[in-house]
């Protein structure tokens, strides 16, 4: 139960459509009940030729019966989908409220984006819970419980039948069933990662694969894969059909039990003869929709993974005390690097080790290096982004955890290497930077990063991906125009850009950053040498520091041979 | 699955009439209890065939499911690798990775739940149709003038609703992407401090969701209350007019009645059935849909031959008035004609976009020439055995593909053969990652690759050199680097290139004045068409072009 508290805490937010959907759910289980009933005494009384219009008030209350069934079926569809998906925007804005502090922490621990895209499956899901595992029983059995007190009236007997039987259906088989789905369910997971990660090799690999003579030897794994996955889920689809076999089996099972039971009253003179045939309607109509519970315990399987991984995301993390200082806000920023080494926890070496300098108040720097060398990582120290090791960042004098992030951020304007947009106009993607940015001020934006062909109305999709890797990267810089800071983070801004174009935008930046401190990760060693301090990064450590004349004065210096390595590079 | 159902149909008609019988025998024949065992147990019995036959059917519609995905999958699997092999382009990725997992399995539902119900129920309907038209055919004329009504009230719906609905699922699905899409920018949100009208907008997305969503699926709650409507009618009628025979004419039977008013519902429960299949089974049609349009996009598949080449020698390359295009985008690669000669050092340069990449892939044999020839030695590349070509041949690229497995899966892409670890030790070293992998926690048995260990551009390199050294390729094609490697990386490539440069003809798409000066033979580039040919000095000599591009990157210094 445990594992499934979030998601009932959830749904018991919406007590009204759900109140509504069972009472709906019920009326129209019983009404069926009693439909079918009525139209077996209706059959037996006419048997022995009665008054007709006893005949008429059976045959009108069967129309009526009829009528309100269908419309209330309606009415629970309704409401119950209404109620699923409201419960499902409760559960959304729940995981936002826990993941939002943890953001940061978050993607320290899983830079990939996955962990997202599982906590958005997981939340869908979850949707399921209502309409498939928790209402479906709970309808069940009041329209037992009412049947069964009916039925009591008649006989006891067959009443008591009755009870056992619903026993068997809503509490003993689902219990057997869940406990085979839970051994399926994790090897149904594995098989299918294993398929998804060979298809993405063989299909990205088909090159080499291809040179290295592989391909035919790598496509019989793939095949392999393929059967098995697919052998394992139609295992999976019998179980489930077994389940519904035997569950429909028994359900009429048990209605030809109350009948040989009530006939066997009957021939004992202790039953009316008329009620026989009701008594058999009312068993087979009741015992109708039990074959939703065959598929119950997948469901519930389901539903108590996704809530359980949900709620390891954040309970896992310990609840570190989000730092309350407030940097100053008329104080220039000064970053100190002491000895900073950065090891994310996936991985078995750090991204930096000892890294020591010194950012001040108004500097232009530039971090370089080879992919990998750790320069973004530093950048993301800066942003609170990364868990330090070892070292101390100071900001200000002051420890950066010490300081309430949002104050830090508040004064800085970043693009990072993969910037964020959302789905939405243009204009509405810049006012994301700012408010009261009006439309003058977002044109004027826009042209100083030479993307005036746009305009505002445009449309963005998620995550820009009708935008090109250079225009994703102007509406990045765009943004920040709009923007006051004193800090300007850049990591590789322009790397998708053509070298002039790079140049003309680069000095926009020089001009709206005078007086501030700019950091830029360059992938390019071009336009160094107006910067104040060049950072030369290497396998995780800083392996020279200085101006660009200083660096390139020295003997052998690594920048000077990554300099000489570019200029002998043709286009 | 045919016979199955007209089995369980034949079950069902059985068990209802059993029902009576025994029914009958109770309430008005006044039978002896026992006399009616023999009947229970023979229900009992009818009961079970009619669920095996039910699990029968659903059986081989998963059996079909099975097949039918495997054999999608392999077509898909084709379709996507007689594409030309250009670089795994990372973006594309997840979107074939969810169309090959994700969509296929969608089309599940078709095979395992539509189809067995439609047979399923025409079966049944048929049969039990046919049965209460014998007992009793008014009854059955009324279920023939109402039953109908179904299908086509769904059709009338369905070709009303689909197209809005489709557009409106897909919106819909766009639109539930948004959460996705403001978790992914958490980090955006929060630098631009915009958490709390992020919240509000979720919320609102999530309501405006919900109630898009009860518009398409209110279509749908209709569909089924009006064939709850039909149906009910129906039924009420066949019960009123059996109830007027029986009394006012008296000329039906109380076993007959009950039998008919016992098999109508059976009838239109499976109707009702077919309906909601209908619903699931049409956005498996959607998923199925969406992987035809994927294979019925062209391609260009490069075609072999059985000719064998001769074994000892790299083959000479030549083409003769060869030309490639793109099915989409305006690139063209005009006919060209060159001929590069075994164990030659060639380089290909010009401006990005002019072609390079392009013509270097013709030359492998990764994309087919338009018109004209590609001849190796002397044979039609279309002639030459597939495997033959790719037995001798390297490449390395900017982006070489590590795989999931262990470090030594990954190097020993490169043979042919089990190896000893001393070889793959020699290569690793030549490579210069041999110190890197006796580092690593479990050496050659480490896993790499997706799921594995990350690796730097620069490592993914070296695993490239090591597999390139270990199969000694006759021809090796390289397409330059042009940044993000460390300088050690570009040392040992430079080293284990020499050490290859008299046993292997070495294709270049070069970046770097190095590799252009020691070149045999430069191809020079531009918008496509072979500008320039000839050594460096000749080039330097007769080609403005050439000299105007070695002027600008050299910026007046000696290189």
């Amino acid at each position: 139960m445990k594992d499934i508290s979030l998601v009932l805490k959830m749904m018991l937010k919406e007590k009204r459509d759900i109140l509504i959907s069972i009472f709906f759910g019920f009326l129209a289980g019983i009404t069926a009940v009693s439909l079918f009933a009525a139209s077996g005494y209706l059959i037996s009384q006419a048997a022995f030729a009665p008054p007709i219009y006893t005949l008429m008030i059976l045959v009108a209350s069967v129309k009526l019966l009829g009528i309100t069934s269908a419309v209330s079926r309606y009415g629970e569809r309704y409401f119950s989908h209404r109620g699923t998906f409201t419960i499902l925007k409760n559960i959304r804005l729940k995981v936002y409220d826990q993941i939002e502090p943890l953001a940061s922490r978050l993607l320290q621990k899983y830079r990939s984006g996955d962990i997202l895209a599982r906590i958005v499956g997981d939340v869908e899901s979850l949707q399921h819970f209502f309409l498939r595992v928790f209402y479906p029983p709970v309808v069940l059995a009041a329209v037992f419980t009412a049947t069964i007190f009916f039925t009591m009236y008649l006989s006891i007997g067959v009443a008591m039948t009755m009870i056992g039987g619903v026993i068997i259906v809503l509490v003993v088989f689902p219990s057997i069933f869940y406990l085979f789905q839970k051994k399926t369910a994790v090897t149904m997971r594995e098989k299918r990662g294993a398929l998804s990660s060979e298809f993405t090799d063989y299909l990205y690999g088909f090159r080499e694969l291809t040179i290295f003579q592989q391909a035919e030897r790598k496509k019989q794994q793939l095949d392999n894969n393929m059967k098995q996955y697919e052998e394992i889920k139609a295992k999976e689809n019998r179980q489930l059909a077994i389940r519904e076999a035997v569950v429909i089996f028994f359900s009429f099972f048990i209605a030809v039990i109350i009948l040989v039971q009530a006939g066997f009253y009957v021939s004992e003179g202790n039953l009316a003869g008329t009620l026989l045939a009701m008594l058999f309607m009312i068993a087979i109509t009741v015992f109708e929709d039990t074959p939703s519970m065959a598929v119950l315990p997948a469901h519930l399987e389901e539903s108590k993974a996704s809530s359980k991984r949900l709620t390891e995301v954040w309970e896992k993390e310990t609840q570190t005390e989000v730092a309350v200082h407030e940097i100053e806000t008329d104080v220039p920023i000064q970053f100190d690097f002491k000895d900073v080494s950065i090891q994310y926890p996936t991985e078995k070496k750090p991204a930096v080790r000892l890294a020591a300098f010194q950012i001040k108040p108004g500097t232009n720097i530039a971090i370089v290096g080879p992919s990998g060398s750790g320069k973004s990582t530093l950048m993301q120290a800066m942003l609170t982004f990364a868990p330090i090791q070892s070292g101390q960042l100071l900001v200000n004098g002051e420890e950066l955890d010490k300081i309430a992030p949002d104050s830090l951020w508040r004064q800085m304007n970043v693009s990072l290497q993969h910037n964020h947009f959302f789905y939405g106009s243009i204009y509405e993607n810049l006012r994301f930077a700012n408010k009261e940015a009006g439309e003058e001020a977002c044109q004027e934006a826009l042209e100083k990063v030479q993307l005036s062909h746009f305009s505002l109305e445009d449309q963005v999709l998620e995550k820009g991906t009708n935008l090109s890797g250079g225009e994703k990267q102007r509406l990045a810089l765009a943004r920040l125009f709009l923007r006051d800071a004193s800090v300007w983070l850049l990591d590789e801004p322009t790397s998708s850009l053509d070298a002039i174009t790079e140049q003309e935008i680069m000095e926009e930046i020089e001009k709206a950053t005078k007086y501030q401190t700019v950091v830029t990760i360059r992938h390019r060693l071009t336009g160094l040498e107006k910067m104040d301090q060049i950072i030369v990064m290497n396998h995780g450590e800083v392996v020279e520091q200085g101006t660009y004349m200083e660096l390139m004065r020295k003997k052998d210096g690594y920048f000077k041979a990554m300099k000489e390595l570019e200029n002998s590079q043709l286009v | 699955m045919g016979v199955a159902s007209l089995f369980m149909a034949l079950a069902i008609v059985g068990q209802s009439y059993l029902v009576v019988t025994i029914i009958q025998q109770l309430f008005l024949d006044n039978a002896a209890f026992s006399s009616i065992l023999p009947a229970v147990f023979i229900l009992i019995g009818m009961l079970l065939v009619r669920t095996v036959f039910q699990y029968m059917i659903k059986g081989s519609g998963i059996k079909m499911a099975q097949t039918a995905k495997v054999s999608i999958r392999e077509k898909l699997l084709r379709h996507f690798t007689s594409q030309p092999m250009i670089d795994a382009d990372k973006g594309q990725s997840g979107r074939k990775t969810s169309l090959f997992m994700d969509t296929i399995d969608e089309i599940d539902g078709y095979f395992s739940q539509y189809l067995p119900q439609v047979i399923q129920s025409v079966g049944i309907v048929l049969i039990v149709w046919l049965v209460i038209f014998i007992q009793n055919w008014t009854s059955g004329l009324i279920i023939l003038v109402s039953a109908p009504f179904i299908p086509v009230f769904m059709m009338i719906i369905g070709i009303k609703t689909k197209d809005k609905s489709k557009e409106q699922l897909s919106e819909l699905a766009a639109f539930s992407g948004t959460f996705l899409d403001t978790l992914q920018g958490l980090p955006t949100v929060k630098l631009f401090g915009r958490s709390q009208e992020q919240r509000n907008k979720i919320d609102q997305d999530s309501t405006s969701f919900r109630d898009a969503t009860m518009g398409v699926l209110k279509v749908a709650f209709t569909n089924s209350l009006a064939l709850e409507f039909i149906a009910m009618l129906s039924i009420g009628l066949i019960a009123l007019e059996i109830a007027i025979r029986m009394i006012i004419f008296q000329n039906l039977s109380f076993f007959t009645g009950f039998f008919v008013l016992l098999l109508a519902p059976e009838l239109f429960s499976q109707l009702k059935q077919l309906g909601s299949a209908f619903h699931s089974g049409r956005a498996s049609m959607g998923a199925a849909s969406r992987v035809e349009d994927v294979l019925d996009e062209e391609t260009t598949p490069v075609s072999w031959g059985t000719a064998s080449l001769k074994t000892d020698k790299a083959p000479e390359l030549r083409l003769e008035q060869a030309s490639f295009h793109y099915e989409e985008g305006n690139f063209q690669l005009a006919p060209a004609s060159m001929r590069i000669l075994p164990y030659e050092q060639v380089a290909i340069i010009g401006k990005t976009g002019a072609g390079k990449s392009t013509l270097l892939h013709v030359l492998a044999g990764f994309l087919p020439a338009k018109e004209g020839n590609f001849l190796i030695d002397g044979i039609a590349q279309e002639k030459v055995e597939k495997a033959d070509w790719f037995g001798r041949i390297g490449y390395l690229s900017q982006q070489p593909y590590v795989f999931s497995g262990t470090v030594r899966d990954n190097i020993l892409l490169g043979s042919q053969e089990e190896q000893h670890d001393k070889v793959i030790q020699e290569v690793a070293e030549h490579a210069g990652i041999w110190k890197w992998i006796t580092a690593l926690p479990d050496g050659l048995d480490t896993i790499i690759g997706e799921g594995g260990r990350g690796l730097s551009g620069g490592e993914k390199q070296r695993i490239a050199i090591a597999r390139t050294l270990l199969k000694k390729p006759q021809i090796l094609f390289f397409d330059e680097p042009t940044t993000g490697l460390d300088i050690q990386t570009e040392h040992i490539l430079q080293k284990s290139l020499d050490t290859l440069r008299n046993q292997t003809t070495m294709i270049t798409v070069a970046h770097r004045l190095h590799t252009i000066r020691n070149a045999d033979k430069i191809f020079l580039l531009d918008q496509g068409e072979i500008a320039g040919e000839g050594t460096h000095e000749q080039l330097y000599k007769n080609n403005e072009m050439y000299r105007k591009m070695i002027h600008t990157q050299q910026g007046g210094r000696e290189a």
